[in-house]
């Protein structure tokens, strides 16, 4: 077998338009269902982690919706299979920027105490403070008070430690996509995600013996 | 695995559940958002296919103007050196080039008084004959 065996099938592949050499060779249409897919299959999820870190609802819409259309516009042509890692990682880079924007807002606002006090906090939404017309059985409160106790205690974690523990018992990443998705090493998220539990262990423990 | 390990595999399963729960009840308000999102998304990613396919095309014609501007420079720059050093005459310049006359005055006087009497002989062989 020649050497030129091998490279056969190169010239037997479609001729690439100059430009569009990047394009896969699936229509826009299969694009746009494919990407519909995906966000479906992890917006939920993404919403969780985004309200666990940032602890209000329409600051966790808008980093998944911000995530979404930077996914869409940057990577969209590249692989779904590079989708996931890349989506997390957008989403917690919009999260590290809010929280600082907070962080930066609350220490102006420190300084403006009679500002603060006449502008305050947004009233909380009356849809989100009323009861649920659903029933509400002891054991459900018991599940939504062990949720509230453990996502408090997650979004306490440092920002790493939440990261990593949020990617792989959440979202089902394993070690080499949490890494993917963090931009660092295998062993860097071992390292977060051991310590997350530690942590957790060691504050939910006794609740959940 | 020691004692350690699966007091950790318990807790990372109840965790996971509860998380996992978690997710089953994010409300309606915040489902319709992020489907709008999602929406806005995927019309994005086809906004985005025609920007790249529209890509080589505005390659090229960004090229021909470039081309055109160019040659417009050129062209400009070309009249504006002609306007601020006028061209010499051809002829102005052979002779400014022309050391032939220069040379003949110097070193060979004698022609000169030779073709003086040329010119005398001439006329005076005209009005005698």
């Amino acid at each position: 077998m020649s050497a030129f065996a091998t490279l056969a099938p190169v010239y037997s592949m479609p001729a690439v338009t100059p430009g569009d050499v990047d394009l896969p060779q699936s229509t826009p249409h299969d694009r746009a269902r494919a990407l519909n897919r995906f966000l479906a299959s992890v917006e939920l999820k993404a919403f969780r982690i985004a309200k666990i870190a940032l602890r209000q609802d329409d600051d966790a819409l808008d980093v998944v919706q911000d995530a979404m259309l930077q996914l869409a516009r940057a990577y969209g042509e590249r692989p779904e299979a590079e989708w996931k890692p890349l989506f997390y990682r957008i989403l917690e880079n919009r999260i590290r920027d809010l929280q600082r924007r907070r962080q930066v807002r609350n220490r102006v606002m420190a300084w403006l105490p009679l500002r603060r006090n006449a502008e305050g906090e947004e009233p909380p939404d009356p849809v989100e403070q009323a009861a649920s017309a659903d029933p509400q059985p002891s054991t459900r409160l018991e599940l939504e008070e062990a949720m509230s106790v453990l996502e408090k205690a997650i979004g306490e974690l440092p920002q790493r430690q939440r990261q990593a523990f949020l990617l792989r018992t959440l979202e089902g990443l394993d070690v080499a996509e949490t890494a993917a998705a963090m931009g660092c090493s295998e062993g860097s998220v071992k390292t977060h995600y051991f310590r997350a539990l530690q942590t957790l262990r060691a504050q939910l423990g006794d609740l959940w013996e | 695995m020691n004692a350690n390990d699966t007091q950790a595999s318990d807790f990372e399963q109840r965790a996971s559940a509860l998380l996992g729960e978690s997710v089953t009840r994010v409300n309606g308000r915040v489902r319709s958002r992020l489907n709008q999102a999602r929406q806005a998304a995927v019309a994005e990613i086809a906004a985005g296919r025609q920007r790249t396919w529209r890509g080589p095309l505005l390659l090229q014609a960004s090229g021909l103007v470039a081309a055109a501007v160019l040659v417009a420079l050129l062209v400009s720059a070309h009249y504006r050196a002609e306007r601020a050093f006028p061209s010499a005459p051809l002829d102005d310049i052979e002779m400014l080039a022309d050391t032939e006359g220069l040379d003949l005055l110097e070193n060979d006087g004698s022609f000169y008084e030779w073709a003086a009497g040329q010119a005398e002989a001439l006329n005076t062989d005209g009005t005698s004959g």
